[in-house]
């Protein structure tokens, strides 16, 4: 039998829908676990069979994490666990001056390569290139120089490292959006009687607006959610959240995973709520300025 | 109002050359138009003088100075692009006021130039519209009025109508042409299109290959090409061009291919022989329907309306057209054949290297 048309879409249809029905489970499960974790009481982190829907659903986690309410029923809560506000404080200000940096200086870098090939693709290959070096192959030599420098557990020694291992990506993704926008329109801006710098503000920023947007949004999930070099360049002063969250299933902490998991949903929810306030830009940004023209 | 003149302007890019030692003077008000294929150099030129590009050798003045250090924003020059260029962030009011705030012009000054240019070119409707909602004639009315506020002393047109449609096209050239009679001062505008050169031009400047081919007015480009390739761009349909050499027969010469032979005029005698190309404009080929000076069959008519084409093999690498005034399909029917007379004094002859002898 031949099929028809209209079964056939029906096959294409049906193979789509279950191949993205088990990538979303793939994808969703840790995120409903973590979720599901934080709400549970300490008896359902570890119970075998695992609870998916807690019985006793709680906020004692949430209360324990963020508000240090001491429940003694955990044994081997550990009194050397940072406070969960200083790590969000340091991962703030870490995570936002690095990545401002990082896109600033890209985008100025970017200009200068799509309108004066200040690097040719050569040197723009290479500077990808150099992002594919494992963190862990830097971080170590990284960390004695750090300790000569005064750098080692400080926020500038943090900024600074990702400020430069996140510039290539500023660059590449900026670039982008600056080649989209026509060279004839800078000009006609120049023509008309503007400077270079009114005309870039004028009229390159706001066309390059929303892949900027997106550009820092992608570079402060990267630097808000690292962890290697967070974790190695810095002791007990500038510690970031991701490192708070390692915390909790440490040798010497225990495994409260309760607690981790009230954390990781508080460490989840700004991006989450910064995504909702841009994605306008976002939508625009990520279609890589191909709607435009 | 400015004078504009260049003396040995070249510019390269790398190892080609984009325009070859370059000497042209653009009068004061004159609207001069350059014109030639693409990649000949035009659209280049038009660039040096807005200041985008920086000549390799040679200056460019402006009213005597020269301007090759100037700055774009500094030379006091207009330019609509072919891409029209607007700024899509921006409301065509703000488009076109963006020159004046750019020169300092207080706002309710600014006010009013907007409102008047805007009339002036029959836009006043869509000063609040963003350039995405416009359509391609509109947004070209922007790109002029735009340009028209800040008064420049010389326009640059690049290709400015090319993306539009055949209709648009001559309403938007009319305007253009308005424009130059109502402001008068000095239009360069860049073309591929013949027939926009010749409606528009004061002058015409032909290049070819980054250098100028020949100028002069359209009716003097049009009836006395200087050389094959001017004689083969302008005119529409183009001019019939046939390849074949010179024979001597009885003490006189003649124009022969594989299939047909023709007397050439007697004031061509002393320059000519060996390959050539005849040339002879569609209009100017007299149809006999009896006797002729050389005999051919029709192959395809072609009424257009206000006239006809006929269409002949005549050993051409082209079809060989003749134009008659008028709807005639009744009097030519194809496989017909017809007698063709070239008058003596329409006829040219161009040699090997394309040069008009």
């Amino acid at each position: 039998m031949r099929l028809n048309k209209r079964n056939k879409k029906y096959i294409f249809e049906g193979f789509r829908y279950s191949t993205l029905t088990i990538w979303l489970v793939i994808v969703g499960f840790p995120l409903f676990w973590i979720v599901g974790t934080s709400f549970k009481p300490d008896a359902e982190w570890f119970a075998w069979p695992p609870v998916y829907w807690s019985e006793t659903p709680t906020l004692s986690n949430y209360a324990n994490v963020w508000m240090g309410k001491e429940e003694l029923t955990v044994t081997q809560y550990a009194q050397s666990m940072q406070k969960p506000w200083k790590a969000l404080g340091n991962s703030t200000l870490v995570a936002l001056v690095s990545t401002s940096l990082s896109v600033f200086f890209g985008a100025i870098l970017a200009y200068g390569v799509s309108r004066y090939q200040v690097l040719t693709e050569a040197r723009m290959f290479q500077l990808l290139m150099l992002r594919m070096v494992p963190p862990i192959v830097i971080v170590a030599p990284l960390s004695l120089h750090y300790s000569t420098l005064g750098l080692l557990d400080t926020h500038l020694g943090l900024i600074l490292v990702y400020f430069l291992t996140t510039l290539p990506y500023a660059v590449w993704m900026t670039k982008s959006f600056i080649d989209e926008i026509p060279m004839e329109i800078e000009q006609a801006a120049e023509i008309l009687g503007a400077s270079k710098w009114r005309t870039i503000w004028e009229v390159v920023l706001p066309l390059a607006r929303s892949g900027l947007v997106a550009t820092f949004l992608f570079i402060l999930i990267l630097t808000w959610s690292e962890y290697l070099l967070a974790l190695l360049l810095s002791k007990t002063e500038v510690v970031t959240l991701p490192v708070e969250l390692s915390k909790y299933e440490g040798s010497t902490e225990g495994r409260v995973y309760g607690r981790q998991a009230a954390l990781a949903v508080g460490i989840t929810i700004p991006l989450i709520i910064i995504g909702i306030f841009i994605r306008k830009h976002l939508a625009r940004g990520f279609s890589f300025g191909m709607v435009r023209r | 109002m400015a004078h504009i003149e260049f003396k040995n302007l070249r510019k390269e890019y790398g190892s080609t050359v984009a325009v070859k030692e370059l000497n042209l003077e653009i009068d004061d008000g004159e609207f001069l138009v350059l014109v030639g294929p693409s990649g000949c150099g035009k659209t280049t030129t038009l660039r040096m003088i807005a200041g985008f590009e920086d000549p390799t050798i040679g200056e460019i003045l402006m009213d005597g100075r020269v301007i090759n250090e100037l700055e774009p924003r500094d030379r006091n020059i207009g330019m609509v692009f072919q891409s029209h260029a607007l700024f899509p962030h921006k409301t065509i009011y703000d488009n076109i006021e963006f020159g004046l705030r750019m020169k300092k012009i207080p706002a309710e000054e600014r006010r009013i130039i907007v409102k008047e240019v805007a009339e002036m070119v029959h836009i006043t409707p869509l000063l609040n519209k963003r350039p995405g909602q416009l359509s391609g004639g509109e947004s070209q009315r922007v790109a002029l009025a735009r340009t028209l506020v800040t008064k420049p002393s010389t326009f640059l047109l690049d290709e400015p109508l090319s993306s539009l449609d055949a209709k648009l096209r001559r309403e938007l050239r009319a305007e253009v042409d308005r424009l130059h009679t109502r402001l008068r001062t000095t239009f360069v505008y860049v073309t591929h299109d013949q027939e926009e050169a010749m409606t528009l031009a004061d002058r015409i400047v032909v290049m070819n290959n980054g250098e100028i081919e020949q100028q002069g007015t359209p009716m003097d480009i049009y009836s006395n090409p200087k050389s094959y390739f001017v004689a083969d761009f302008f005119g529409s349909p183009s001019m019939n061009l046939i390849n074949g050499e010179i024979v001597e027969e009885n003490n006189k010469l003649a124009f022969k291919n594989n299939q047909l032979k023709v007397q050439i005029p007697d004031h061509f005698s002393d320059k000519v022989s060996g390959k050539v190309t005849l040339g002879i404009r569609p209009e100017h080929v007299k149809i006999k329907t009896d006797g002729g000076e050389i005999q051919d069959v029709i192959d395809l008519v072609e009424p257009m309306g206000k006239d006809t084409l006929l269409y002949f093999k005549a050993g051409a690498e082209r079809p060989f057209i003749v134009i008659i005034e008028g709807l005639v399909t009744n009097d030519f029917k194809s496989g017909q054949s017809v007698g063709l007379d070239f008058p003596d004094d329409k006829v040219f002859l161009f040699n090997e290297h394309g040069q008009r002898l």
